[in-house]
């Protein structure tokens, strides 16, 4: 009986499995002693009056998962600035690697690679400017138990400023890479070709994890809020 | 009510030494009389999110039954945060006394 409860609690957190493998140690343990504090009545009996004491699975899974959304944007707001900051330090450390092999854009294409230069530039900043709105929005945290309009409002505009940050750091990586592209004078497996390319990945990977931690946010405030209104 | 003040109620019921979920209820049950009858279940979300504020620390124990428990403690931003809470509840407490008074209690009698 007691895990069957305990499942029906943890299926509504499958969303977030370290904190429903923390939640079912937990619980589990909780409804035990409470069994084991009541032996005068029948085990099943016993199990029964734990459970009823212990309240609504619906509302317990809907408090965690309030919990949890707020542990989830915290993480976001902090991987926003960390993947920003760690973009632009492999941005110049490639330049710098430019500088110290001496690979230079040719006379042909300066024209192209100063408006993709242009492009890259603007949109990396406006991801810093959106960046530091998503962490200090992060920061405000307090998603209550009840998603109330002001909490709704607070997680939209949250996951807009992200969304649009990371749409930024895209476009910039995307710059980035043509110009990487326009610079490197042949496929090869010689340093000179491998830094570039490697430092170009590392950008890429990270606008990659920033993509996916925005999603698995907003996945996250659609189903605290399909929760919090099933009760 | 008690809802408002369930944070407030869990840092004081671990405030006399660290406890696991169903002994931080024992716990509320006792200081308070049986007076509080709160589903068991909802105290859990608040001890999580207690700790990601900051106030508690948790960590897993093995009791002698065998089985293992998250055991919580104040940190001491937690206690800096009970003794805020604490003396707010206290001129709350006194200015409704005050408000409420004895006087006119008496003076209807």
């Amino acid at each position: 009986m007691i895990d069957a409860y305990v499942d029906s609690l943890l299926l509504a957190l499958r969303h977030d499995r370290s904190l429903a493998r923390r939640v079912r140690r937990e619980v589990e343990d909780h409804l035990w002693e409470a069994v084991r504090a009541d032996p005068s009545v029948e085990s099943r009996e016993a199990q029964r009056r734990a459970i009823a004491v212990f309240g609504n699975p619906g509302l317990i899974a809907a408090q965690f998962a309030a919990v949890s959304l707020q542990k989830q944007t915290r993480r976001t707001g902090a991987a926003v600035v960390l993947i920003v900051a760690g973009v632009y330090i492999t941005m110049k450390a490639r330049v710098a690697w430019y500088a110290l092999m001496e690979c230079a854009i040719s006379n042909e294409i300066a024209a192209i690679a100063q408006l993709v230069g242009s492009i890259d530039r603007y949109s990396f900043w406006l991801s810093v400017v959106l960046g530091a709105g998503c962490w200090a929005y992060s920061g405000r945290g307090g998603f209550q138990v009840s998603l109330s309009r002001k909490h709704r409002n607070l997680c939209r505009r949250f996951i807009f400023l992200c969304s649009a940050a990371a749409i930024a750091l895209v476009v910039s990586v995307i710059s980035d890479a043509v110009l990487t592209l326009l610079r490197l004078p042949k496929v090869d497996l010689s340093l000179e070709f491998l830094i570039p390319t490697l430092s170009m990945l590392c950008e890429i990977l990270g606008a990659g994890v920033l993509v996916g931690q925005i999603r698995s946010t907003a996945q996250r405030v659609a189903i605290t809020r399909t929760m919090l209104e099933a009760l | 009510m008690l809802k408002g003040h369930l944070d407030l109620i869990v840092l004081a019921a671990l405030s006399g030494r660290p406890a696991h979920g169903y002994a931080v209820i024992e716990e509320i049950r006792r200081k308070s009389g049986q007076a509080f009858d709160l589903p068991e279940g909802t105290i859990y979300p608040a001890l999580h999110r207690l700790e990601q504020a900051g106030l508690l620390v948790s960590h897993w124990e093995t009791a002698d039954s065998g089985r293992r428990r998250r055991v919580y403690a104040l940190t001491r931003r937690g206690r800096g945060a009970l003794a805020e809470r604490r003396a707010v509840w206290q001129r709350f407490s006194d200015a409704i006394g005050g408000l409420l008074g004895t006087e006119p209690l008496t003076r209807l009698t």
